[in-house]
């Protein structure tokens, strides 16, 4: 009985937080609509790849193909019948979200069976051959837009999907979680950490392998649905390779195999590039420009800061005060460096005289913070860590010093 | 009379020109304390590798319960009732001992996927029992206090325990223990005597183990095989065994030269 | 698509051998260092684009650049050697400090945290490239450079004879006309245009006749550039050999490959294998740029590395990763599968159909063309 209460009250608390964000958004940002939508969507990429590679231990580096299957199997689609359909939109939308996704299922399916013979990094490479190919061979059929891409208008313009976007994230983060919680999941860690020893235990590992593909892409196809629908346009261009390693990359530095991980990182990555991108100059209101000297000496700093921290993180240990100044010292050192350095390298009038857009920089600076994450925390954010409040208190209080694995 | 469980006629796998087991014939009867062994080589594990699907026998039959399964995948032989130990130990590293051995009882789940997806009641209950099964084991091999410790962080001899802890939860009727006291001090040995004979005794499998340690095999087995080269060259109980011209010559000999 | 033209195929194996032997230069660094290290360089295309700007540089240095006022100098084959040598060695500094950077404090971490790492690296080079770097118009090391501008032709099939002796007859044909039409012309008579048409037909025809005739012919032409840069990663590959087979050096390298803990243990200086490794991976990614960017003349971007790193990667994974023949085999197999996909029709598809390869040959064997697929041992 109190399971059905608890259950109710937190689908009701997840609908009503999907709608109310929607109309929140839609109302009061505009601009950040669009932004709301895209991080939620690759909160499931993320959560979703992390159910295949993190929780599975299948090393797939070619997510964004399943995106791209949903998103044009569904941009094809509601192009071709929505107007001759009964459904009204959200109905719609929910429909191309399933459409999505078992198209992409089967993409899954396929990229499965090979994962029985291949492992580690054949695989990998097979998986982002499939995505490739998939890419190319989409480029090339002009029915769908070919190189130019699509445009999936049915509903004659843009249309409000982030509730959608929304409820398919609290979906694939709670389907992970549950699965993760029951002895259903151990399965599928079995397999990752060791798979002779799993069959010999009578865990069925081509089975596993299989379904963790076939759900993962199942839902990377619904947000492939969803951006479909949210964008209005996609062409081939937006699922290239780089797309499947961000969102590798999600996976990684949030920590392998935890979902609190992956969703806390992928909101972070895609935040990171969008911020810098809508940061603006205060007093002309361009976008903001970044002097050479500073960019340089920062660059400079920004590596002896990693250096120093890490030494920190090896040498310095005790209680929490010691370690806080310690932490505190080596960023402060780093600032000092920055400004050092900047000083010096302006006197260089070629450099002096350079000017770069942050928006030019903010690939460079997202490299950047990956390179720097990844160094300092290599288990990635959250190591093999979920969230809970119990863990929360932990991480506030005293905690003992990790082991390092 | 007993009944036999296992029964391997002519079992032969050869790796390329390697004949690694040759001919080698043996029965298991229910209840039976089984050994194996036979100098560095010899291919023991090879045998249980065998026995245990990872490998397909080149001839011969391997049967269980009178049915074939030489070549049955090795989770449709879990299934069947046989399972195993390993002698390098692989654990479920990041899982920890009691969820270790959940993943042998998982064997026996009935609730499909979709109910713990969906995190249903079957579900949950499911876990709950077999957690709770996993427990009991765990406290037959005197883990119980490392439970919820990660399986890679126990101590060695924790950890062999830990590995016949996870082969039983399958319930299997017939066991394989390869190595179980490799790297073990004789007092832990003598308790892994005791405990061997009491998965015999109390849960009704039936054993077959691969050791190294002679003392160890003749004081617990009641049968032994011992091979050489992949060749079977004595069977029989262990006083025989010990005083088998061509054991002594093959593996005893070096030993006590 | 009208028909396979058949008589073109020999040139277009010839061109997918010299493509496919810039791959396998790339494909062999990574191949290397994943030998050694069991690490997807993903950094190794951006090595190769360094290579080629270092490569541009130089050459605007020797007084080839855009701006240079007046003549440029004479062409030198020296030049090139120059080039080659600062694009080696630009590229092996730079493979060398990503290693030192980057990979060698992730040493001792999960090998998905380097691989991130590499993405990482990956992608800095390329915007930081992009902000640095002259792309726009997209540079081109200019033509002057290269003293080595001819041709070499190899007649594999001769038009038919008749065919032959008919151009001749027009060809005299169209001589005595020209000379008539001319006499008439300088003479000023009257039947100079009449005279003049005569001719201009006979020329038709024969142009028509030489047309037919170089259809039926199977040639192939290779531009000396072409000839020298297949030479020279001849070379090249064979230093590598002798280097990794018979040098002290390439023991401990095939030692660290084999095992990299066990070859720690038995005293072999790891940390300078690697970054050996690197350095000679790296280096011959430059020679492959700057023949990329010398004889192929191709627009230099700082994105120019993805798609040929990507391709050499499949190409060494194609040939089993970490066996250095098979880098090579998978990059000259890479090279003209892609050729001739382009002479098929398809060139719409030429940039998949190295992972189709790919994976039709890993389906079979899973370990790649020349690599052994490792069974665990249990």
């Amino acid at each position: 009985m109190k399971f059905w209460v608890v259950r109710l009250v937190s689908l009701a608390v997840a609908f009503g937080f999907a709608f109310g964000a929607d109309a929140w958004i839609a109302g009061s940002m505009p601009s950040a609509y669009r932004l709301a939508v895209l991080a939620g969507l690759f909160v499931t990429l993320a959560v979703s790849l992390n159910l295949i590679n993190g929780i599975t231990g299948q090393f797939s580096i070619g997510h964004a193909a399943f995106y791209m299957v949903g998103a044009y199997t569904t941009g094809f689609v509601s192009n071709q019948f929505y107007a001759q359909q009964p459904l009204g939109q959200p109905m719609w939308l929910i429909a191309m979200a399933l459409l999505g996704a078992a198209a992409s299922a089967v993409a899954g399916l396929v990229v499965g069976l090979p994962s029985l013979r291949l492992r580690g990094d054949y695989l990998a490479i097979v998986t982002l051959g499939f995505g490739e190919i998939l890419r190319i061979v989409t480029q090339n059929i002009s029915q769908i837009g070919g190189s130019y891409g699509m445009n999936v208008k049915p509903f004659g313009g843009p249309v409000q999907t982030l509730w959608v976007v929304l409820l398919l994230a609290f979906l694939c983060v709670s389907i992970c979680r549950n699965l993760l919680k029951t002895a259903h999941g151990l399965p599928f860690v079995a397999v990752r950490d060791d798979e002779v020893a799993s069959s010999a235990m009578g865990v069925r590992v081509s089975s596993v392998k299989v379904t963790a593909f076939v759900i993962g892409s199942a839902f990377a196809g619904a947000a492939g649905a969803m951006l479909a629908h949210a964008e209005t346009f996609i062409s081939p261009d937006m699922f290239r390779m780089d797309v499947s390693f961000i969102i590798l990359t999600m996976v990684v530095l949030g920590g392998t195999g935890s979902i609190t991980g992956s969703v806390v990182a992928a909101v972070v990555l895609f935040g990171i590039p969008e911020y810098l991108r809508t940061l603006q100059d205060p007093i002309t209101k361009l976008p903001l420009a970044v002097p050479g000297q500073a960019l340089l000496g920062s660059l400079v700093a920004v590596g002896l800061t990693v250096w120093g921290l890490r030494e920190v993180s090896r040498r310095v240990h005790g209680n929490v005060q010691n370690r806080a100044v310690a932490y505190g010292g080596t960023l402060l050192g780093g600032a000092v460096v920055a400004w050092l350095f900047s000083v010096v390298f302006g006197l260089i009038p070629q450099i002096a005289a350079l000017k770069f857009d942050v928006n030019m920089l903010r690939m460079v600076i997202f490299a950047l913070t990956l390179i720097v994450l990844m160094l300092l925390r290599p288990q990635g954010i959250f190591g093999h860590h979920e969230f809970s409040w119990r863990w929360l208190g932990g991480l506030l209080g005293r905690r003992p010093r990790e082991a390092t694995a | 009379m007993s009944q036999t469980v296992l029964a391997l006629q002519d079992a032969t796998i050869q790796f390329g020109g390697l004949v690694a087991v040759n001919k080698v014939t043996f029965d298991l009867n229910k209840g039976d304390l089984f050994g194996l062994i036979g100098p560095n080589g010899a291919g023991k594990t090879t045998c249980f590798n065998l026995i245990t699907g990872v490998y397909k026998p080149t001839h011969g039959s391997i049967k269980f319960h009178g049915q074939e399964i030489g070549g049955l995948p090795p989770a449709k032989i879990a299934t069947r009732g046989i399972c195993r130990t390993f002698q390098n130990i692989r654990l479920f590293s990041s899982l920890s001992a009691l969820e270790n051995v959940v993943v042998g009882a998982f064997l026996r789940h009935r609730t499909p996927l979709w109910t713990a997806l969906a995190c249903l009641p079957p579900a949950l209950r499911e876990t709950k029992a077999l957690r709770e099964e996993s427990m009991r084991l765990l406290e037959v091999m005197d883990l119980a206090d490392e439970a919820h410790t990660r399986s890679s962080d126990l101590p060695y001899g924790k950890q062999r325990r830990l590995e016949i802890a996870r082969a039983m939860a399958t319930r299997p009727e017939l066991i394989l223990l390869d190595e179980p006291a490799a790297g073990m001090n004789p007092l832990e040995k003598e308790d892994l005597q005791s405990t061997v004979k009491k998965i015999r005794d109390n849960f009704d499998m039936t054993v077959l183990l691969i050791e190294h340690d002679m003392r160890f095999v003749m004081g617990l087995c009641e049968r032994i095989v011992v091979l050489d080269h992949g060749e079977e060259i004595a069977h029989g109980p262990p006083d025989a065994i010990r005083n088998d011209p061509k054991v002594i010559e093959a593996y005893l000999g070096e030993a006590h030269s | 698509m009208a028909g396979l033209d058949l008589s073109i195929l020999p040139q277009q194996l010839v061109n997918g051998l010299l493509l496919g032997s810039i791959y396998a230069l790339i494909a062999l660094g990574y191949t290397m260092v994943y030998g050694v290290l069991r690490l997807i360089n993903f950094a190794h295309g951006e090595v190769f684009m360094l290579g080629a700007y270092a490569a541009l540089f130089t050459s605007w240095a020797l007084g080839f650049g855009p701006e240079s006022r007046g003549q440029p100098p004479q062409s030198s084959a020296l030049y090139l050697v120059i080039m080659l040598l600062v694009s080696m060695g630009a590229c092996a500094l730079i493979g060398a400090l990503i290693e030192l950077l980057a990979y060698r404090p992730m040493r001792n971490q999960p090998r998905i945290a380097s691989l991130i790492t590499a993405i990482g690296v990956s992608l800095f080079i390329q915007y930081a490239g992009g902000l640095f770097l002259p792309q726009s118009p997209p540079p081109a090391i200019s033509e002057a450079v290269s003293p080595y501008r001819g041709v070499m032709t190899a007649v594999l099939k001769p038009p038919p004879a008749d065919l032959a002796a008919t151009i001749d007859e027009i060809r005299a044909r169209e001589q005595a006309a020209k000379s008539l039409a001319e006499a008439a012309k300088a003479e000023n008579k009257p039947e100079a245009k009449g005279l003049e048409e005569e001719y201009r037909s006979i020329q038709r025809d024969l142009r028509a006749k030489v047309g037919e005739a170089d259809s039926q012919t199977v040639r192939i032409t290779v531009p000396h550039g072409q000839l020298i840069m297949l030479v020279t990663t001849l070379v090249l590959m064979a230093v590598l050999r002798h280097i990794v087979l018979k040098t002290k050096t390439g023991r401990a390298m095939r030692a660290v490959s084999h095992d990299f803990d066990s070859a720690a243990l038995m005293g072999v200086n790891v940390g300078r294998v690697v970054t050996l490794t690197f350095i000679i991976g790296s280096a011959l990614a430059g020679a492959g740029a700057m023949m990329y960017a010398t004889v192929l003349r191709t627009p230099l971007s700082p994105f120019l590395g993805v798609t040929p790193g990507i391709k050499a990667f499949v190409a060494a994974v194609l040939g089993g990763i970490g066996n250095i023949p098979g880098a090579v085999l998978g990059g000259l197999l890479m090279g003209v599968v892609e050729t001739l996909v382009v002479w098929a029709g398809f060139s719409g598809f030429k940039d998949a159909v190295a992972f189709v390869v790919l994976i039709i040959v890993l389906l079979f064997r899973p370990g790649g063309l020349l690599g052994s697929s490792k069974v665990e041992k249990v």
